[in-house]
C-alpha cells in the first residue's frame, strides 16, 4: 500500500502524529479514555507517574515461586523452611535471608499466570506483553517509555540492558530506541575507550573528516548526515562526564562487596549508578533459574546471589533517596512445578508464579493476590504479564491505554491492554 | 501452448481488464482487438514477429507466442507492418538485448516523471515548491563500478588486487566480464544466501531444545550455489516432508513450529507480495482480504503437522511409534547405563530426554484437513470453530481464467500443500514472478519498482508499471534463473549509473535515475572487513556442517533403536561445540596465502590448518563470512551492532547508525585488527616501497580507488606528523569515512 512506503520516510515525530491520525480516522478508533480505575486512583492522589526510573531484574529460566516469594509449608515445601520478615505477616522462602530484612519495601504479586511454559515465548511475553509473532516485533518497556517521553538525558542512553536482554528491544519503533547492551558490568560500555592516546585519536578523527569531505559534499542525504551526527554524538559521549556512570571502580570495595561479587550483583550496582546519572530504564538479567534438577543446590547459588543483590539495591536506593523515584521490579517467564520431580528439581510452571515490585510509589510490605495452599493455582486476584507490564507503564506515567500504530499499520498498546494494578500503589 | 487456447485465455483476461481505469488508459494507446482465423477476438498489444511466430501481450501482461497463420488474413497483413513493442525481448535474446529493453522502459518512466515534475513546477510560483526535474544520472566510472558490483554481487568490497586488476584491464567488455566472473564465484552464493536468510528469517538456533537451523541453512546455500530455479526452490520448501536433517527444505515450515498461521502470512508476503497479516486476526482494514479468506488459504496446510506425536496419535499406532513411547521404553535402560558409568542420572536425565525429543519434529501430512475458524471469529459468514475448506485467493477477477488456477486439483487432502505450491509457483501466478523480480530489482537499485516489496497491492500504482510487468515477464522468460535475471539487470545502463545524490521527496515515486545511495548491510560491512583481513574470505567455511545432522538423528519409528545407540549419539552430539572450538584457533598471521609463501617456515603449518578446515579468530571473533557463522550473531557482535536482522520478521535488518556501532568502528576489535601491523593490509603495503605507493595501496584496499592529489597531500602531512603510527591512522581514518560505509 502507498501508506506504508510513505510512512517509512517519516521522521519519528511526524510518524507518530501520522499514526495517531491514522488510528483515529482510518481505523475508526480514537484515543481510548483513561479507564475508570486509573482515573479513580489518580483522583485519590494514589498511583502512577512517580517512577522516573525503572530497574527490571529479570530471572531468566523460570524462578521457583515456592522457594522465593510464595513459600509453602505443605507437601510442596522446598528444602528450606519459610522465614519471617520485617513486614508483618509476610513470609519468604528460606533462601531470602537478606530480602527478609527489606520486605517492608516490597509488594509481591503472588497470582501471576500465563499460558506458555516455553522459555523464549515466556521471556518475550514478560518483556513486551505480546506473544511472539512471525510478522511483527513488539517493543520492550524502555522503548515504549522513550517513544512517549522522549530522551531522558543529553548524552546517556535511555535504556540499558545488563547481562543480556531481549533481542531487538525497540520492536517496531526506530532502532535508536533499543537498549544499549552491557555484556559485562565490570567493563562497562563496550568499546568506549580509544585504542590509542587521546592526541592520536584526535589526529585520526581530523584525518577522517578531511578524507571524507568530498563524499559528504556530494551526497548530502539525510542518511549520510545522520551518520555524521552519530559520530558527533559518540565523540561527545566519549568525552562526557556522565561516562562515570558506567565505571564500577568509582565505588568503594565495601559497597561492591555488599551487592555480591558476581555479574548479577555488580549489574545491580551498575543499575543504581545509571539511575543516579539519569538513565531511565535498566534491565539486569541473571540466568541459572532453570532448575530441573537439584533445586536446593541451585537455589543456594542463584537464589542466594539474587537475594543479596536485590536487598542491597533496595537498601542502597533508599539511603540515597532514590527509591521514591525508582521502581524496582523482579520478574521471570514462569514459576516452577510445586512438586519436586525425580531429579530433585522443579519443572516449568506458568499456571501460577510470583513477581515483585518496590519503590516508585509502590506500597511496602504488601501482598497482592494469592496462590492456593500448595502453590498450584491462582486463588485470588489473577494477574497476567500484560497487567504486570501495564503496571510498570502506569508507574512511569505512560499512557497505557493509548493505541499506537506500527509502521505496518497495526494497533498496539503498552502491555497489550492489560490492567494496571493500582492497589499496589501507596 | 496452442494459439487457440492462448486466445481464449486472453479473451478471459480481457473481459475483466476494466478493473483499473489507469490500466485501461495505458493499454488503449497500444492495444487493439485481434481476430483469429476462427473469428475469435482478443484485445492485446503487438510485441513482435519472429519468423512465422507472432507474440501478443494481453492487457493483463501475459505474452503469448503462436503461429502467425492462426490469425485472420487481415491481421496477418497488419502484423507484418507493425513495429515491435519497445520492451519485447525474444525468448533467446542476448543479455545486451534484454538489458536494452529494460533501459528503454526506465527511460520512458523517467520521461513521464520529468514531465510530471515540470508540470507541477509550472503550476506554482512558490520557489520552495520547485523540484529538480529528474534526469538520468551520469554513467559511473570504473572505480565506482568495481566497488559497487563487488558489493552488490559478492557482498564485499574488492580486494586491493581485484580492484587493481579491473582498473588496469584494457578490455572493452571488462564490465560484462567482471559481472560474469562474480556471478560464478562463491561470493555470489554467500551474499545471495544472506539476502534470502534475512527474507526467510533463517536462524542457526530454533526455539525448541536442540533444534538447529544448520541443515536448512546448508540446503539453502547449496540451492543458491547450484542456481536452482526460484520456482523449484520455493516449491520444495513449501512441500517438504520429514526431518530437517534429512531434507533441509523442511526447515521452511519447521522454522515456525507451533505458528503455522504466521508462517502462512509470511509465505504470502514473501513469495507473492501480498500482505495479509492483518487478516490473520480480523478482516483487513484497508485492503479487501477477509479473515475467512486467510483461513481458506491456511486450510491448504490444515492437514500438515510438524510433530510426530500429532501424526502418530492421528494414525493410531500404525507403523508410527510415538516419541513418548520410545522414551519410556528406553529410559530405564539408559538410566542404568548412566549410573553404571558412575554418573548421576538426575543431572543427565533432562538433557537426554530433550535430545531424544528433538526427533519428534517431523513434517508429515495427515489424511484430512482439520483447520477450524478461531474461537473468536466474529463475522456473519461463518461461526467460530467451523471447519474451513481450502480456497485460493485471487487479486483480480480475471485471475479466474489464469492458468495457475487450473493446476490439477486433488481430492486427497494429503496433497493439499502440493496443490497450493503448484499454484503459487506457477509461472502465470499473478504475483509470483512479479514478486521475486521486484525484489531482485531492489537488490540492485536499493529501491523496488513497487514498494513495499511485501505488498504489491496494485501493480498499476507502482513507480513504473510497464517496467514492473516487463521484469515479471523477464523472470518468466529466464525460467526463474535468478543469476540470469541479475546478469541482465547488472548489464543495464540504468544500473551502471552513478548513485542518486539528492533526496527523493517524501511520498514521490522514484524514477530510477540510477541506483540509490545506500549504507552497506551489516553483512556487507562484516564481509568487507573479512576481505581486508583475509584477502579471500570465501576460503573459510563453517566446518562440521553435517556433524549436527548425523549426531542428532534418531529413528524413533524404529522398534530396534537401543539405549546404547542413543547414548553414543548423545555423546557425539554433546561433543559438537568442543570440536567447533578446536577448529577456530588460528591467528591473524595465517591470513593470505601468498603472504605466507614469503614467510618460509610458517607456510607448512598454515597449509596443514587449511586442510583441517581451520578458521582464524581475533579477539573472540571467528573470522569467517557472515553466512558461515552463527546467525543472527550474538548481542554485541559487529554484525548485531550494524543492524543484522534478528531474523524475527521479514527483511528485518536495518541500516541506521547508533552510538554502539560508531564506538565499534572507532574503538572496537575489528578496527584494531585492521590497524594491527600483522594485518593483510599492512602486508600489502610491504610489497611496495615508496610512501606514495603505500598510500595508494591503502586507498585501493579500502575505498577501491586511487587517492586524489589533494588526498595524497593530506596523507603525506598526516604521515609526517604521526611518525610510526602514520599508516594505522590512515587505515583507521578511511575505514571510518562515510565513503567506506555507503555504496555509491
Amino acid at each position: 500500500m502507498m501508506l506504508k512506503s510513505e510512512l517509512n520516510r517519516f521522521d519519528s515525530e511526524s510518524r507518530r502524529a501520522f499514526m495517531l491520525r491514522t488510528a483515529k480516522t482510518a481505523l475508526g478508533v480514537t484515543m481510548l479514555p483513561v479507564s475508570s480505575k486509573l482515573a479513580q486512583a489518580a483522583a485519590e492522589g494514589r498511583g502512577g507517574g512517580k517512577a522516573k526510573h525503572v530497574i527490571y531484574l529479570y530471572m531468566a529460566g523460570g524462578m521457583s515461586h515456592i522457594d522465593t516469594f510464595d513459600p509453602k509449608t505443605g507437601e510442596t515445601k522446598g528444602a528450606k523452611d519459610p522465614i519471617k520478615t520485617n513486614a508483618e505477616g509476610m513470609m519468604l522462602g528460606g533462601y531470602m535471608e537478606q530480602m527478609a530484612k527489606q520486605a517492608n519495601k516490597i509488594a509481591i504479586i503472588r497470582s501471576m499466570t500465563s499460558k506458555t511454559g516455553v522459555h523464549d515465548q515466556g521471556n518475550y511475553l514478560m518483556h513486551t506483553g505480546y506473544e511472539p509473532r512471525g510478522t511483527i516485533v513488539h517493543p520492550t518497556m524502555g522503548a515504549w517509555a522513550s517513544h512517549f517521553l522522549g530522551r531522558a538525558t543529553k548524552s546517556l542512553p535511555d535504556s540499558v540492558s545488563i547481562n543480556g536482554g531481549a533481542a531487538n528491544g525497540a520492536g517496531f519503533f526506530p532502532p535508536a530506541l533499543s537498549p544499549i547492551p552491557i555484556s559485562n558490568p565490570e567493563t562497562g560500555l563496550q568499546n568506549i575507550q580509544p585504542t590509542t592516546s587521546e592526541s592520536l585519536f584526535k589526529k585520526r578523527i581530523d584525518l577522517m573528516n578531511e578524507f571524507d569531505a568530498g563524499f559528504r559534499k556530494k551526497f548530502q542525504s539525510s542518511e549520510v548526515k545522520a551518520y555524521t551526527e552519530f559520530y558527533d554524538e559518540t565523540l561527545n559521549l566519549m568525552k562526557s562526564e556522565d561516562l562515570k556512570a558506567f565505571d564500577l571502580k568509582a565505588e568503594d570495595q565495601a559497597t561492591r562487596a555488599k551487592y555480591g561479587m558476581n555479574s548479577f550483583g555488580q549489574g545491580c550496582l551498575l543499575a543504581r549508578r545509571l539511575v543516579e546519572h539519569g538513565v531511565r530504564f535498566i534491565e539486569v538479567q541473571t540466568g541459572g533459574w532453570d532448575m530441573h534438577n537439584y533445586i536446593d543446590e541451585a537455589m543456594g547459588r542463584t537464589g542466594g546471589s539474587m537475594d543479596i543483590a536485590f536487598a542491597a539495591l533496595l537498601e542502597d536506593l533508599q539511603s540515597k533517596g532514590l527509591l521514591e523515584s525508582t521502581l524496582v521490579v523482579l520478574g521471570s517467564e514462569f514459576g516452577r512445578t510445586p512438586n519436586i520431580n525425580e531429579n530433585e528439581g522443579r519443572d516449568h510452571y506458568p499456571k501460577v508464579f510470583s513477581a515483585v515490585m518496590a519503590g516508585g510509589g509502590i506500597k511496602g510490605g504488601y501482598v497482592y493476590g494469592a496462590s492456593d495452599k500448595d502453590g498450584r493455582e491462582v486463588a485470588d486476584k489473577q494477574a497476567t504479564p500484560q497487567d504486570f507490564l501495564s503496571t510498570i507503564g502506569y508507574a512511569m506515567g505512560l499512557p497505557v491505554d493509548e493505541v499506537v500504530m506500527s509502521p505496518s499499520n497495526r494497533p498496539f498498546t503498552v502491555g497489550d491492554k492489560g490492567s494496571a494494578i493500582t492497589e499496589l500503589f501507596a | 501452448m496452442k494459439p487457440s487456447k492462448a486466445l481464449k485465455i486472453g479473451l478471459g483476461c480481457l473481459a475483466l481488464a476494466t478493473a483499473s481505469s489507469f490500466a485501461q488508459e495505458a493499454a488503449t494507446a497500444t492495444s487493439r482487438m485481434w481476430t483469429d482465423s476462427k473469428g475469435r477476438q482478443v484485445k492485446a498489444t503487438f510485441v513482435g514477429l519472429d519468423g512465422d511466430k507472432i507474440s501478443l501481450q494481453t492487457d493483463a501482461g501475459q505474452i503469448f507466442t503462436f503461429a502467425l497463420t492462426n490469425l485472420s488474413a487481415e491481421d496477418q497483413t497488419l502484423a507484418k507492418t507493425l513495429k515491435p513493442a519497445a520492451a519485447y525481448v525474444a525468448v533467446n535474446a542476448t543479455v545486451g538485448q534484454a538489458a536494452a529493453a529494460i533501459d528503454k522502459l526506465v527511460a520512458e518512466g523517467l520521461a513521464v516523471g520529468a514531465a510530471k515534475v515540470a508540470k507541477d513546477n509550472a503550476a506554482t510560483t512558490d520557489p520552495k515548491q520547485q523540484r529538480v526535474v529528474p534526469k538520468a544520472n551520469k554513467l559511473m566510472s570504473d572505480e565506482q563500478f568495481v566497488r559497487r558490483v563487488y558489493l552488490d554481487i559478492v557482498g564485499r568490497i574488492p580486494s586491493h588486487d581485484e580492484s587493481k586488476a579491473f582498473l588496469d584491464s584494457a578490455s572493452k567488455t571488462k564490465r560484462a566480464e567482471l559481472i560474469d566472473k562474480l556471478l560464478d564465484s562463491p561470493g555470489y552464493a554467500s551474499h545471495t544466501y544472506n539476502y534470502f536468510a534475512e527474507m526467510l528469517r533463517v536462524k542457526s538456533r530454533l526455539e525448541q531444545d536442540n533444534m538447529r537451523g544448520d541443515p536448512y541453512i546448508g540446503w539453502l546455500q547449496k540451492q543458491i550455489e547450484a542456481n536452482t530455479p526460484w520456482d523449484k526452490m520455493v516449491y520444495e520448501m513449501v512441500t517438504a516432508d520429514g526431518k530437517m536433517w534429512h531434507n533441509g527444505a523442511a526447515g521452511y515450515l519447521l522454522r515456525d513450529i507451533g505458528m503455522p498461521l504466521d508462517n502462512l502470512a509470511n509465505t504470502l508476503a514473501v513469495f507473492l507480495g501480498t500482505d495479509v497479516a492483518c487478516a490473520q486476526c480480523h478482516d483487513h482494514p484497508f485492503a479487501d482480504w477477509t479473515q475467512h479468506q486467510f483461513y481458506e488459504m491456511a486450510a491448504f496446510f490444515g492437514a500438515t503437522t510438524t510433530d510426530l506425536r500429532t501424526a502418530a496419535n492421528r494414525k493410531k499406532g500404525k507403523d508410527q511409534m510415538a516419541v513418548v513411547d520410545v522414551r519410556d521404553k528406553l529410559m530405564p535402560e539408559i538410566e542404568k547405563m548412566i549410573e553404571s558409568a558412575g554418573m548421576d542420572i538426575r543431572r543427565e536425565r533432562n538433557g537426554i530426554q530433550n535430545y531424544i525429543g528433538a526427533n519428534r519434529y517431523v513434517i508429515s501430512d495427515m489424511e484430512s484437513n482439520t483447520l477450524k475458524l478461531p474461537h473468536d471469529y466474529k463475522y456473519k459468514d461463518a461461526k467460530p470453530g467451523d471447519p474451513v475448506a481450502p480456497k485460493l485467493i485471487t487479486w483480480s477477477k480475471s485471475d479466474a481464467s489464469n492458468p495457475a488456477y487450473k493446476t490439477s486439483k486433488t481430492k486427497k487432502e494429503e496433497k493439499l500443500r502440493e496443490t497450493f505450491a503448484s499454484w503459487m509457483t506457477h509461472p502465470e501466478n499473478p504475483r509470483f514472478a512479479m514478486s521475486i523480480a521486484n525484489r531482485m530489482w531492489k537488490r540492485a537499485f536499493g529501491v523496488a519498482v513497487n514498494e513495499p516489496v511485501t505488498n504489491i497491492d496494485d501493480p498499476e500504482k507502482s513507480y513504473n508499471p510497464a517496467l514492473l510487468k516487463h521484469l515479471a515477464a523477464e523472470m518468466k522468460r529466464v525460467k526463474f534463473d535468478l543469476k540470469a535475471f541479475m546478469r541482465i539487470v547488472y548489464n543495464t545502463q540504468s544500473y551502471q549509473r552513478e548513485a542518486t545524490n539528492e533526496e527523493v521527496p517524501m511520498g514521490e515515486p522514484y524514477y530510477f535515475q540510477g541506483p540509490l545511495l545506500r549504507r552497506m548491510t551489516a553483512e556487507q560491512a562484516w564481509d568487507s572487513y573479512m576481505t581486508l583481513v583475509l584477502g579471500d574470505p570465501d576460503k573459510y567455511k563453517q566446518p562440521l556442517e553435517d556433524l549436527y545432522s548425523r549426531s542428532i538423528d534418531l529413528d524413533l519409528t524404529n522398534p530396534k533403536l537401543d539405549a546404547k545407540t542413543v547414548l553414543m549419539k548423545y555423546g557425539a552430539f554433546r561433543g559438537i561445540a568442543a570440536k567447533e572450538r578446536a577448529l577456530e584457533g588460528g591467528g591473524l598471521e595465517m591470513a593470505g596465502e601468498e603472504m605466507m609463501a614469503n614467510k618460509g617456515g610458517k607456510k607448512a603449518a598454515a597449509d596443514d590448518t587449511m586442510m583441517e578446515n581451520k578458521s582464524l579468530s581475533y579477539g573472540g571473533m571467528v573470522l569467517r563470512r557472515a553466512a558461515e557463522i552463527e546467525q543472527p550473531a550474538r548481542s554485541g557482535h559487529f554484525l548485531t551492532e550494524f543492524g543484522q536482522s534478528q531474523r524475527l520478521v521479514i527483511d528485518g535488518g536495518n541500516k541506521v547508525g547508533s552510538v554502539p556501532q560508531v564506538l565499534m568502528m572507532m574503538n572496537g576489535k575489528a578496527q584494531e585488527m585492521l590497524t594491527n601491523k600483522e594485518s593483510l593490509i599492512f602486508r600489502t603495503m610491504d610489497k611496495v616501497n615508496s610512501p606514495a605507493d603505500k598510500v595508494e595501496a591503502v586507498f585501493l584496499s579500502i575505498l577501491s580507488r586511487k587517492p586524489s592529489l589533494g588526498e595524497k597531500d593530506i596523507a603525506k602531512r598526516g604521515m609526517e606528523a604521526a611518525g610510526g603510527d602514520g599508516f594505522s591512522n590512515l587505515i583507521w581514518a578511511l575505514i571510518n569515512t562515510r565513503e567506506f560505509m555507503f555504496v555509491q
